[in-house]
Formats: C-alpha cells, structure tokens, sequence
C-alpha cells in the first residue's frame, strides 16, 4: 500500500460550503437518475397549472379586477417551488430509513450545512416543475416577460430555502416514509390555500389571516406578484416581504435543523 | 497516550425503565487494537453510538483523541472513521460516488460531477483502496448491484479515506462469506500497523478478536472484564490435554496418580495448570494412542465468563 494520503482543507468555511455543494449534487445525480421523478416534476404542473388552475380560470375568471391567467400562473410557479421543495425533503426519512442519515450525521460538518444542501438540493427538482409549470401555462396562451421570469427565477433559490426550511419543522422529527408522505400534504396543502397562491386573500379574517401570516410562501407569492405586477393584488411593501421571508427563513431554519438534529442524536 | 477514555458513562433511553449503560468506565491506547464484546442487548451499540457522537449520553465523560464527544462533536468527527453494523451507503449512487461523497463531506476535496474530473489524488486514492481491497472491476457500478461482501468492502475503503486516527468497527464481518472476512482483516490489519489507527471492534464472532490487543466485555450494560486475550483466558481456562490408550483403565489410573483431573467420554480430557504439558507427559508410562494439546480459544474463555457470570442478557 502506498503513503498516498488525501489532505483536509484548512478553511472551515471553505469545507462547509464544499459539504454543502456535495449533498446538493448528490441530490441533483439522485434525481438525473430517477426517470420517475423527472416525469413527476414534470407532471405535477400539469395537474396543478393544466387541471387546477385550467378550471378556475373557465369558471371563476368573470368579474374580477385583475387577470386570473397571470395570477394564477405566478401562483403555481411559486407553489410549484414549495410543493417540489417539501417533497424532496421528505427524502431524508429515506435515508433514515437506508442508515445513509448516519453517513452524513457523523461527518464533521455542521447540522445546517446537511439541511441546506439538502434544501438546496431539492430545489434542482422544484426549478423543473416550474419549468413545467411555464410550458403549461405557455401552452394554455399565459405568459410572464422574460424580465419578470427572470426575476422569479433569480427569487427561485431563495423560496425554496423558505420552503424548505418549513418543511424541516415537521419532516425533521419523522422518521418513518408513510408519516413524511402525510406530512407532505399536511404542509403543501393548507399553504396552497392560505397562502394566496390561486384564491386571493386579501379578505381573510380571524384564524385563517393568521395562519396566512405566519406562512412564508404568503410573503414569496406577495414579493412575486408585487415583482410581475399586472394589477395583481398585493398586501405588503416588498421591503417587508424580504424581511418576512428572511425572517421566516431564518426562523425555520434553526428550528428545523435543531429539531432534526436532536430527534437522531436524542432517543 | 490514550485515545479513547471513557469515564462512568451512562445512558438511559427515553422511557426506558433502566439504563442500558450504567457507568462504565474504559480506555483505549493509541494504535490499539481493542475489541468490545457482549451479548445481545448488553450495551455494545450504544456504547458505540455514543464514542461516535450519533447518540447523546445521560451522563459520564468520553473523550476521542483529546475532544470531549459532547461539546466538540465536530472535532471528534474529523479524528474518526466508522463502519456501522448495518451498511449506510446510498443504494442509488455508485461506489465510487458513495466515496467521493464521503471524501467531499470530510473536506478531502471539491465534488466534481465525474470521476474523471476529480483531483488525480483522489483518484489515484480510491483506484489503490479498490484494488487493495478487490472491488476495482465493481466501482462505477450501482451499490444496490453489489453483494453484501463487496458493499463492506466499499464502506472501508469509504472510512478509510479520510485517514482516521480512529476506526469504529460496529460488527464489520456481519453477513460475510470466509473469504470475504479474510481478506478484510488482512486491509484491516495493513492499514493499522501502516498508519498506526487505533481500531475499535464490536463483533459477536470472537475469533476476529482472538489478536487483539484488549478486550473488554460488556454485560447488562456494565464492563465486566477488560484485560489482554491471554490473560482473560489464562484466568479463566486451563489448558487440556486430549489422550487416549488401548489400556485406558491405567492411563486413568496414571492421571489420578498425578493428581491431574479428567474426563473419560470418547477420550480423555484432562486439564491442567502449573506445570506444561511435556512434564505430564514424560511421566506416563501407558502407551498412547492419542495425545493432543488443546489450547482454549478467546471464544471459549467469552463463553466460560459469560456462564460464571450466570448468562447473557437477551
């Protein structure tokens, strides 16, 4: 055997970030090797933009002063993100449920590192079914200018982290596939809805308005919306938009991977 | 030096009624090879789930090569490789996307989407531990396609490349055929006497730990002899002599003489301390059939300890 030996970079940082960017390729290549999954993300706009929002627009679009097209599109691609987003940090049970969890766990570097990269990582999957989501909505005649998508798309990885981070609150303590697939509905479904992604909610009042104050896609679809403009309806100043996601973000983030890191190491 | 010192650790799961570690207290020499047995449920897991940083203690001291396993994890984590009991490989991944994950996670290098594009240290890396190792020809192949034997081997070479100061073996031989085992000691033993790593092994077959440098015995979650093989089974066993003569009655009659102990069954055993086996023999005048020096095994030593100390937990 020879004396070859790999040295470990100085820089914490440095080695962070590179841990970072490994789980997120690792995600990325786990998904390039699924085809399933690919057709799923692709498939998901389909339903969600083609059938759901397809039949608002037929018979809820009349007597509204806005375009329902536009806003139902921004509306989907934002909830595309979430959705996508959360259902790929449900991955995590499979690796709890592999033991590849423990590969990762006693790795020398930082819970939040995992959980980014892992965020980051399903967010490769949310970008392709917003992609989906935008030829769907091509294909039923609503369009975004490309300053605006591009807008968006530069927003993308920001809201993904959002998403993300507030899936990592509940997907974090599960630990078995059947609990996270509930899990998933359990928190993509009543954002969709309180949110503002397809129904406005500007008239919401009591529990509702609270629950869809304290959700971060509320702020994204807000931020969104306010960026595409259109006559769509906004809430907030996009200032405090930032500041809520960042918050939010933040927020979940230490939340999610505290609860996650504890639920491993505290049994 | 030592490099594993553990100071009345215990720990209590959640809502158990008792604690499956009741303050044992341990240490572990740089470069030793130590082994760590037990039973079924006597605390072997949990004990090394805690030396790992994978599990929180209720309460005790342990430290790994100087950093406290609570408070400094993360250093704990760079100083340590481990081979868990069931395999953590992603079964997606490839084996050599599963190492160069692992190389990236500890820092080794940048994850580069190929192989190819890889740093050519690592490359030259994981081609030499594959070929050592004899997994080269299954590399670029799926995990899920490989057998149990060639997916341990893969989690070693993964363990291994980051050059640990310490090796976790948490029952590194399970489900493996005998050749299989073979030839992972021999890596094993290789890398420990080329970079001097100190190896900790869990196993229940107690042959893998008959050269080990100490072993310690976990029972009902708390240790329950830790010394040298040989003096374990110095102080628990006797060696025997196996012997039979077509005149048996007076070979009988010799060892009776010479206040030696024995069993007459098919042959007869007859067990002794003290004085060495050619002293016994020089003395017997009955013609023999049969002679035979049965050194006790570490196995038997395990198997004898754990009945003077009125059986296993199960």
């Amino acid at each position: 055997m020879s004396e070859l030996i790999l040295t470990r970079k100085k820089s914490k940082v440095i080695r962070e970030m590179g841990a970072v960017w490994a789980i997120f390729a690792r995600e990325v290549t786990l998904f390039l090797k699924s085809p399933a999954t690919i057709i799923m993300s692709l498939a998901m706009p389909l339903v969600m933009m083609g059938m759901i929002g397809g039949n608002l627009l037929q018979n809820m679009a009349g007597g509204l002063d806005f375009e329902l097209g536009g806003f139902m599109l921004v509306g989907m691609l934002v909830n595309m993100l979430f959705m996508t987003t959360t259902t790929g940090m449900a991955s995590l049970v499979d690796d709890h449920e592999t033991d590849f969890n423990q590969e990762m766990l006693v790795s020398p570097i930082s819970r939040y590192a995992l959980v980014i990269g892992k965020i980051l990582g399903s967010a490769f999957g949310a970008i392709i079914s917003m992609v989906g989501t935008l030829i769907v909505g091509l294909i039923m005649g609503i369009t975004l200018p490309v300053g605006e998508l591009l807008t968006i798309v530069a927003l993308s990885p920001l809201m993904c982290l959002s998403g993300g981070a507030l899936a990592m609150i509940v997907i974090g303590l599960i630990k078995s596939r059947k609990a996270a697939n509930f899990a998933v509905t359990l928190i993509t479904m009543p954002q969709m809805f309180l949110s503002g992604a397809i129904i406005p909610i500007q008239n919401s009042t009591g529990v509702l308005k609270i629950l869809s104050r304290c959700m971060p896609m509320t702020y994204c679809l807000d931020l969104v919306r306010a960026v595409v403009g259109g006559g769509q309806p906004t809430m907030f100043n996009p200032l405090v938009n930032c500041a809520a996601i960042v918050g939010l973000t933040l927020v979940c983030l230490v939340l999610g991977t505290w609860f996650f890191a504890q639920s491993e190491k505290n049994r | 030096m030592r490099v594993i010192e553990v100071n009345n650790l215990v720990k209590q799961y959640k809502g158990a009624k008792e604690a499956s570690v009741k303050g044992i207290s341990f240490g572990v020499e740089k470069g030793e090879f130590f082994a760590f047995l037990g039973p079924n449920g006597a605390g072997k897991t949990t004990t090394i789930s805690i030396l790992t940083t994978t599990l929180s203690k209720t309460g005790g001291e342990v430290k790994i090569a100087g950093y406290d396993v609570g408070r400094e994890a993360r250093k704990v984590r760079e100083k340590i490789g481990i081979i868990f009991q069931k395999p953590s490989l992603d079964p997606q991944l490839s084996a050599e996307e599963n190492i160069r994950f692992h190389a990236c996670l500890y820092g080794m290098c940048g994850y580069r989407p190929s192989f190819k594009l890889m740093p050519k240290a690592y490359r030259d890396k994981v081609l030499e531990l594959a070929e050592i190792v004899g997994i080269a020809d299954a590399l670029f192949k799926p995990v899920k396609k490989l057998s149990g034997g060639m997916q341990r081997k893969l989690e070693i070479i993964r363990s291994l490349i980051h050059t640990p100061e310490v090796l976790f073996l948490d029952e590194p031989t399970q489900g493996l055929d005998a050749v299989s085992r073979r030839s992972l000691w021999e890596y094993i033993n290789t890398v420990r006497k080329q970079y001097g790593t100190t190896v900790f092994l869990t196993t229940h077959y107690i042959d893998e730990a008959e050269d080990v440098d100490k072993v310690c015995i976990i029972n009902h979650g708390q240790i329950a002899v830790c010394q040298p093989p040989d003096e374990m089974k110095q102080s628990l066993l006797r060696q025997e002599l196996i012997l039979d003569a077509d005149d048996r009655a007076a070979l009988t009659a010799e060892l009776a003489g010479l206040n030696l102990s024995y069993k007459a069954n098919g042959q007869v055993v007859a067990p002794f301390q003290g004085q060495t086996a050619q002293e016994i023999i020089a003395k017997l005048k009955t013609p023999l059939k049969t002679l035979k020096i049965h050194e006790p095994s570490l196995e038997d030593a395990y198997v004898e300890f754990l009945n003077q100390a009125g059986g296993a937990a199960l």
